[in-house]
């Protein structure tokens, strides 16, 4: 008699975890959908902004974005529509996904060594915002000259990638190499890709019904297994603000840098 | 044996909700102690970001004088405004600098337009490196203005909720005033420049 409703009870518990984790992610992470740059572009990116996170232990994250409308990120409840605030929300309060689980704030804690390229294909509205610990590095006047040099042409020519690229070098530049006793824990991911040129492939409602449901008749079934319940499905990181784990974040910018059009 | 019991019962609840007060006590003290550090932190972060633009100012106008007439123009207004402002500043009066911060943001804002609207101007290094200067601290004014008011949203809030409510006039914890753009009512509305 007891038996029923504790094998019923557990994968229910499972499946409302479940269905609040599938619930929240979009709210607090955009999907990243479609591609303006290239696989091997982006591959070498990271590849590059890798290497100056060692170097440097700065991080230079790109963020692609679609439409400056549209876009998902919320604060308070409304959307945040113009580039300059997106860009400090991004930088300082969005969490992003990296190989060590979901990092509020470009650049690393106490260092705020942290730069965001912020551009939004649509409105053709590029932004650079620098965290406040390399405002003496790259100040307003550079960032903007880097930008017009390099971003600017590039990406009138509809040359993201090479655009980006020469970018973030020119920006990477800047910023003086740390000696080796002074490395830090690298952030792992640095370019995120918000921009939708193809038809977006979200998941339909009833697959993910779909996989609920499967995953509670597999539960049910297996229940008798030991050990089933310990197999984690979610990575669990996600859900709340910083990870206390080895990649970095946690750097902070108040509205340095600059912006225009392409 | 029974009344002794409850006496024990007794004696330990007292001291157990004793406890209980005198942590909440304390703690609701210390908890509004960071609030309020965080509010006259933020502080310093705007002034500072408002100092940077008082000294910004007088290199635009220098530069853009040659190209704009200065008697009766913008120019001419922003540094009337900016010395109001810094005069603001020296009252420390809240509502005096709130007001002569919005007169001061609004002019600064006209002025980036009308800059904007002079090619020869803009044909100056000088004068674009300037702009950009200018740009960026507009920016990190607002950025720093609005973590301000958020700082003073949480430290008010937690002033009126209970327990704090009860105490916090009496520990000298006054609730502290947003700093809003107010724009004289004499003054045109803010410009809106991307």
């Amino acid at each position: 008699m007891l038996s029923i409703p504790r094998k019923v009870f557990f994968p229910f518990l499972l499946v409302m975890i479940l269905a609040a984790f599938v619930g929240t992610i979009p709210s607090a992470v955009p999907p990243v959908k479609g591609q303006v740059i290239s696989d091997e572009w982006r591959t070498s990116l990271e590849a590059y902004l890798l290497e100056v996170d060692r170097n440097t232990t700065a991080e230079i994250v790109i963020y692609i974005l679609d439409s400056l409308y549209g876009n998902g990120i919320m604060k308070d409840g409304t959307e945040i529509n113009d580039i300059v605030q997106l860009g400090v929300y991004i930088f300082n309060e969005l969490p992003l996904d990296t190989p060590s689980g979901s990092v509020v704030g470009i650049g690393k804690k106490g260092k705020d060594n942290g730069v965001l390229v912020l551009v939004a294909m649509e409105e053709r509205e590029w932004r650079i915002e620098v965290g406040y610990g390399l405002e003496g590095y790259i100040t307003d006047v550079e960032s903007k000259r880097i930008a017009e040099d390099y971003l600017v042409p590039n990406f009138q020519e509809g040359l993201y990638g090479e655009g980006l690229s020469d970018t973030v070098v020119a920006l990477a530049q800047e910023i003086p190499n740390v000696d080796s006793t002074e490395q830090m824990p690298t952030r792992g991911r640095y370019v995120y890709d918000n921009a939708d040129p193809l038809n977006d492939e979200e998941i339909p409602w009833w697959v993910i019904a779909l996989v609920v449901i499967f995953v509670i008749v597999l539960i049910s079934f297996g229940g008798r297994l030991g050990g089933s319940r310990g197999r984690g499905w979610g990575s669990g990181g996600r859900g709340g603000g910083r990870s206390g784990g080895g990649g970095g974040g946690g750097g902070r910018s108040g509205g340095g840098g600059s912006g225009g059009k392409w | 044996m029974n009344s002794k019991w409850i006496i024990v019962i007794v004696i330990l609840a007292i001291l157990v909700v004793g406890i209980i007060l005198v942590a909440l006590y304390y703690g609701t003290y210390n908890s509004l102690v960071g609030l309020e550090t965080n509010v006259d932190k933020q502080w310093a972060q705007v002034e500072q970001e408002l100092q940077r633009r008082y000294d910004l100012i007088p290199r635009v106008v220098n530069a853009s004088k040659l190209y704009i007439n200065y008697e009766g123009s913008i120019l001419q207004n922003v540094t009337e405004l900016r010395s109001q402002w810094a005069a603001a500043m020296q009252s420390g009066d809240v509502s005096a600098i709130n007001d002569a911060t919005g007169e001061l943001d609004s002019a600064v804002s006209r002025l980036l337009v009308v800059i904007e609207n002079y090619p020869e101007l803009k044909a100056s290094q000088v004068v674009e490196d300037l702009i950009v200067e200018l740009e960026g601290t507009e920016n990190r004014i607002s950025t720093e203005r609005m973590r301000y008011n958020e700082a003073v949203g949480d430290y008010n809030q937690a002033r009126r909720v209970f327990p704090a409510n009860m105490w916090a006039a009496g520990w000298g914890f006054e609730a502290r005033t947003y700093f809003e753009a107010k724009v004289g009512a004499e003054e045109p509305p803010p410009v809106n420049i991307d």
